[in-house]
């Protein structure tokens, strides 16, 4: 007997909440042309659909050197817009660093899924499962505890939506600037994004709490396979 | 003032670029950033507490590894340890579910300042708990309370970091530690709990070279190469430095306890020398707590211990004056 399976469908159906979401945002963000975050929806859809088909095998689907292409390809490219951060607002932790490393985690799952399938059975079975070397449990604990505490700060922070779009967007510096002449906080739970003034479903959806909640329930599933693979 | 003429207020390139300078918002202060890594660590142990053997029966379970700690303590306290693994035995599923779902609240409430002081408390009823229930007392009542294992349990910390990390609006000068209990309360904290681990390294078999070694040799199974081969040199290291060892890090601890009256950069010094030794500590004697070979409930007293030497970290402010009410303690800090 190990883990319940019940807990892996909880975890595989908040992943496919979280890239059904991230679908709707993205949405969202084209009709409105919002700029802002459609990175960070491409990749929490992706990230979600693949890691529910590791929490409920029936539910993987696609070639594992797809994904792989895919996080390899995400990887780059928020590493690009970090390393551009840093080239364009001097040295600070760029927004782009964290969704780097969520990308990165995404690949070494598809990389070194030895570790799980070899401790794991059941409904979880990290169908792609190909054997080979194993993953570094050292480089594993890091990165979970990395997105443990993303989460906690994410939910913590006065300022929502920055997961989401970054601490350069024009939607945080309207924040931070009403909180400077007003209150963060009563602001921060109000929909903003680039364009402040949105309203109805899309104002629902694009609540700023929400992104930072769809960003911290993937930091948890992720944390909670790395700590599986160890 | 429209949100646009907030932003080009405090961002003048905002409107040219569409983007705004790299300025962070409200500055979280030093206590609340430490209550926020304590969630982390809570979260952290949540997360292992649904690890697949945590809900496996027997010997190879959680139950198993509970049953274990009970042989060497007096049997009033191994008869509790033994009852706690009984029930976990019959019932791994709702039990440890439980387990996560407390830990999962105290993590998830410590994040939010209206159910911050509700989250500590439960967090100090719960580790004394677990200390008594789940880590056979940390091995005090027979001896093997040694630092270099945890001892006198790694989840008292959790305890007492609550307790020091109670929200409180007072100054956080000279330390974070000494805004909720005061000054003279803090310091004596400090004193007493490095007074407890320095006699904790020199009594029972915590100066014993066999023991010492078997504790290290006790966590190498399953471990990577690279942390397996550390602790080939650590448990060689014990074998034949073993009692040196322990007064060593006996004389440490006296210092580090002597060293919350020194100025502040004599302070500075000792804590430095604090967080190095527990550092290494947790990497070569407690492997992180096992959790890199996946047998773990939490990662031991290491990072516990370094948490708590920042909370007496000497700081100043660039403001004058306490905190008041409703400023939320945001504030800069910078070291002295």
């Amino acid at each position: 007997m190990g883990t319940p399976a019940w807990l892996y469908y909880l975890f595989g159906l908040l992943m496919l909440a979280v890239s059904g979401y991230s679908v709707t945002l993205l949405v969202f963000s084209v009709t409105g042309r919002h700029h802002f975050g459609r990175d960070v929806d491409i990749a929490h859809i992706c990230m979600g659909v693949s890691m529910a088909g590791m929490f409920v095998a029936r539910w993987a689907f696609g070639p594992s050197a797809a994904w792989e292409f895919i996080f390899a390809a995400l990887l780059i490219w928020f590493v690009v817009r970090s390393l551009k951060s840093i080239q364009r607002f001097g040295l600070h932790k760029p927004h782009e660093a964290i969704h780097a490393a969520m990308s990165f985690a995404m690949l070494l799952m598809y990389l070194y899924p030895v570790g799980a399938t070899s401790r794991v059975s059941g409904t979880m079975s990290m169908a792609m499962a190909r054997g080979g070397a194993k993953l570094d449990p050292g480089l594993g604990f890091i990165l979970a505890v990395t997105f443990f505490a993303s989460a906690v700060f994410t939910l913590a922070s006065p300022v929502k939506g920055v997961s989401h779009h970054g601490s350069h967007a024009f939607a945080y510096a309207t924040t931070v600037a009403v909180g400077a002449t007003g209150s963060a906080d009563a602001w921060s739970g109000s929909p903003q994004h680039d364009s402040p003034h949105v309203g109805g479903l899309e104002g629902v959806v694009t609540t700023p709490w929400l992104e930072d909640a769809s960003h911290v329930v993937m930091c948890f599933a992720m944390g909670f396979m790395l700590i599986l693979m160890l | 003032m429209t949100i646009g003429e907030a932003a080009e207020r405090r961002f003048p390139t905002v409107a040219d670029r569409g983007m705004a300078t790299p300025r962070t918002g409200p500055t979280r202060d030093l206590q609340r950033t430490l209550q926020l890594i304590l969630a982390t660590i809570w979260l952290l142990d949540a997360v292992l507490q649904i690890q697949p053997f945590m809900f496996t029966p027997g010997s190879s379970g959680f139950s198993g590894m509970l049953k274990g700690l009970a042989p060497g303590n007096p049997s009033w306290v191994a008869h509790t340890i033994t009852w706690n693994g009984s029930v976990i035995y019959h019932q791994p599923v709702l039990t440890n579910t439980l387990f996560a779902l407390v830990q999962f609240v105290i993590g998830f409430g410590i994040v939010w300042n209206k159910s911050l002081k509700p989250a500590l408390a439960l967090s100090i009823v719960w580790a004394l708990g677990v200390w008594w229930f789940g880590e056979g007392s940390g091995g005090v009542f027979h001896g093997a309370a040694t630092p270099f294992g945890g001892g006198p349990g790694g989840v008292l910390f959790y305890a007492i970091l609550a307790v020091l990390l109670w929200p409180s609006d007072g100054s956080i000068r000279p330390f974070v530690a000494a805004r909720t209990v005061g000054l003279t309360a803090a310091r004596a904290i400090w004193v007493g709990i490095w007074s407890l681990l320095a006699l904790l390294s020199v009594i029972g078999s915590g100066r014993s070279p066999r023991a010492l070694h078997d504790l290290v040799a006790g966590m190498d199974h399953g471990q990577p190469g690279w942390l397996a081969h550390i602790d080939r040199v650590s448990e060689s290291f014990f074998l034949h430095h073993g009692t040196p060892a322990a007064v060593l890090l006996a004389i440490v601890c006296v210092i580090v306890a002597a060293g919350v009256f020194l100025p502040p950069q004599g302070a500075q010094v000792t804590l430095v020398l604090a967080i190095a030794v527990f550092a290494v500590i947790w990497v070569a004697v407690q492997n992180f707590g096992g959790i890199l070979a996946g047998g773990a409930t939490d990662p031991n007293s290491g990072p516990l211990v370094i948490v708590l030497a920042l909370m007496y970290w000497p700081l100043t402010t660039s403001e004058a004056g306490p905190v008041g009410p409703g400023s939320n303690g945001n504030r800069i800090v910078k070291e002295v």
